[in-house]
């Protein structure tokens, strides 16, 4: 008897969906094991995240809260994914829209109307993500050189520059009174962002989903998506139809670096109102890449992920500072939410291929029969 | 005796290249049989987090280091799985094992976070190299576990060049379908040598907490010098020998910290010396890759392409 696996011919919607399932079930048992061997019961721990994330207004609003910034790293993540371009950096692209975001707050628009003041924080924010991806999207579309570890090593850049602005010297951001604890200087209420009552739901969503429509929008139905899609298929018949594939590059990784840079500014505008390196340094922009996984890269699908995800982000806090906790980590969460990818990247094995098993068959009939089918067109 | 600041800071720039040559030897394996384990960061992590555990459960360093070697390894067969029997995407399988890998270990570390390291690692002088001047206070005064990993490079150079398995192992990166009609066993070269990789991966964890940092700090504990590995197995066009050279070159940059305010120069702030390894890192990628030339030198062919036998 021999395990076989034979290619599907195409991948079927319902198995995906229930594919995906299966991964958040064997991810949380997997996450079991670990809470098990800390001495925690996971049936325990898991009732209290669900209940944490999901089960009360608060807990609702603010995992969706989360969300936010997860919907926009999960797309600018996606939106590389597309074009087979992984943009690892959008935690410190996501700072450094912090950083311009906070800046234009607290020089631009103090008395100015809060809409006018709300666009230019969301702009810088934006200029600031794509600032910082700029020389990787450069590198990369002229010299060929791999975006995924310049974009990952420029993160820890933007974190000790985000340090240096607040904790580390006297800067334009940090508040001068505050001495012993440096903390950063409170940007003006023209510049916050509208919440719906009394929950930390900011308008930050609203930019999240038009972001989300839009990029539907690009991908689906404009020359400009065709043409991302062909590079990212074959840079060569891309060169050949006279895109330029630089040129591509270039544009689809300044979206993703802006749209990352528009989460810091929600974060600064919506949430924070200062620029507060503890409160963005919780790896928004590594979430980012597993919701865009799990999403297969469409964007109402990253929508969809990053409440899931921003629950699970949400519970692990929760979990930390309520009683009922039982001491368990913010980390708990981390490791789940990673624990989902690993599982779906073995699943996804289940929805290309179909397991064959097969009794007695001589090698080389198995043999025969694949040869027929990669001359039928299975191979991809 | 009293050394020089150039002589501690070179001295320095060893221990701290030491983690980066076992990581990187390690990936030189694992991408020579074709696979791109990209999880290298999550691995060391997961080794320094064990290491730590264990060498305080048991009051032994030894200890600690098998056990952050064996986790580094465990992680790396769940990518061993996922890219050779499951046929994932490589890049995002690796990205998968350092976010899992980083969360689980900043989850096993939440408790211990700034507790000491009781058992500590000593300097070993070697008896009459340690007394050159200069080269022995910087290469021949230091812990035992760089000496081991000038044999692990030694061994890893050997083994590549001049055994049949070596040979083996880089046919499988360059032409799989060649290794698999000379009737080698593809699927199992790559799952050895990424488990391989992944025990190096975990030795160079371990001796990040065991012998470098003094306490656990979550990520920061690693602080992507697996990242920095990756790049310096490009550095080193997947050559064991120019691996430690480059170690040591970007084990000096970490070091430079140290040895600034060694010599009393506070002109650059601390956040931006930290820059400072990123940076290089980003610089030396840079310029590689802008020789188009040199591009492609010693890249196996087959990186990252997941076999399927069927599809030949």
């Amino acid at each position: 008897m021999r395990i076989h696996l034979e290619r599907r011919l195409e991948a079927r919607r319902g198995h995906r969906a229930l594919v995906t399932v299966l991964s958040v079930v064997a991810a949380l048992l997997l996450g079991a094991v670990f809470l098990v061997l800390t001495g925690r019961s996971p049936i325990a721990v898991y009732t209290e995240m669900f209940r944490a994330a999901f089960l009360s207004f608060f807990g609702i609003t603010d995992s969706l809260a989360v969300a936010i910034p997860l919907i926009l790293t999960g797309l600018a993540a996606a939106v590389a994914f597309r074009m087979q371009l992984y943009n690892i950096g959008a935690e410190g692209q996501l700072y450094v829209g912090a950083i311009f975001a906070s800046w234009a707050a607290l020089a631009l628009t103090p008395g100015m109307p809060n809409p006018v003041a709300i666009i230019i924080v969301f702009v810088f924010g934006a200029l600031g993500g794509g600032l910082w991806i700029l020389a990787p999207a450069i590198a990369r579309a002229w010299l060929g050189t791999s975006e995924i570890i310049t974009t990952l090593l420029l993160n820890f850049v933007a974190l000790y520059l985000m340090r240096y602005l607040i904790y580390g010297s006297a800067s334009f951001w940090r508040d001068p009174t505050s001495t012993n604890f440096p903390q950063g200087k409170p940007i003006p209420e023209e510049a916050f962002l509208p919440v719906i009552t009394s929950t930390r739901v900011h308008l930050g969503l609203a930019v999240a989903l038009l972001a989300a429509v839009l990029l539907w929008v690009l991908f689906s139905r404009t020359r400009f998506g065709y043409d991302v899609r062909v590079v990212g298929d074959s840079p060569g018949a891309a060169r050949y139809a006279g895109i330029s594939v630089p040129r591509t590059v270039i544009i689809i990784m300044l979206i993703s670096g802006a749209l990352a840079g528009l989460a810091g500014a929600g974060e600064v505008a919506g949430i924070a109102h200062t620029l507060d390196p503890n409160g963005l340094a919780v790896n928004f922009g590594y979430t980012g890449i597993i919701v865009a996984a799990l999403a297969r890269s469409n964007p109402f699908g990253v929508v969809a992920v990053a409440i899931l995800l921003g629950g699970l982000q949400n519970a692990g806090t929760a979990l930390q500072s309520i009683p009922g906790g039982g001491g368990v980590p913010v980390e708990v969460s981390y490791m789940l939410q990673g624990a989902i990818l690993l599982c779906a990247l073995a699943g996804e094995l289940f929805i290309r291929y179909r397991l064959r098993v097969r009794r007695g068959l001589p090698d080389e009939l198995v043999e025969d029969d694949n040869r027929s089918a990669v001359a039928e067109g299975t191979k991809p | 005796m009293n050394d020089a600041v150039w002589v501690l800071t070179l001295a320095a720039a060893v221990s701290a290249g030491t983690p980066l040559v076992f990581a990187a030897v390690g990936e030189i394996l694992a991408e020579r049989s074709g696979v791109l384990n990209l999880g290298v960061e999550g691995m060391m992590l997961l080794g320094a987090v064990t290491a730590f555990l264990a060498a305080n459960a048991s009051g032994s360093v030894i200890v600690g280091l098998v056990a952050g070697t064996l986790a580094g390894g465990g992680l790396a067969l769940v990518h061993a799985f996922l890219s050779v029997t499951m046929r994932a995407n490589q890049i995002v399988s690796g990205l998968a094992l350092v976010i899992f890998g980083t969360g689980l270990a900043t989850f096993l570390g939440s408790p211990i976070e700034g507790d000491p390291l009781k058992p500590g690692v000593t300097n070993f002088r070697i008896p009459g190299l340690a007394d050159i001047p200069a080269i022995g206070k910087i290469l021949f005064d230091q812990d035992p576990l760089v000496y081991v990993s000038w044999v692990v490079v030694a061994l890893a150079a050997f083994y590549l060049t001049r055994t049949r398995t070596g040979l083996a192992l880089r046919a499988c990166g360059e032409s799989p379908e060649t290794a698999d009609a000379m009737g080698l066993s593809v699927a199992r070269l790559r799952y050895v040598h990424v488990v391989i990789g992944g025990l190096l991966a975990g030795a160079g964890g371990a001796y990040q907490i065991l012998a470098r940092v003094p306490s656990w700090s979550g990520a920061g504990t690693t602080a992507g010098i697996g990242w920095i590995a990756l790049a310096l197995v490009v550095f080193a066009a997947w050559r064991p020998w120019r691996a430690l050279l480059g170690a040591y070159l970007f084990g000096a940059a970490l070091a430079a910290n140290f040895a600034l305010q060694a010599a009393g120069v506070n002109v650059i702030p601390a956040e931006f010396l930290s820059m400072l390894p990123y940076l290089l890192t980003i610089l030396v990628l840079v310029v590689l890759s802008a020789s188009s030339a040199r591009r492609r030198l010693g890249a196996p062919a087959a990186l990252g392409v997941p076999y399927a036998r069927e599809e030949r």
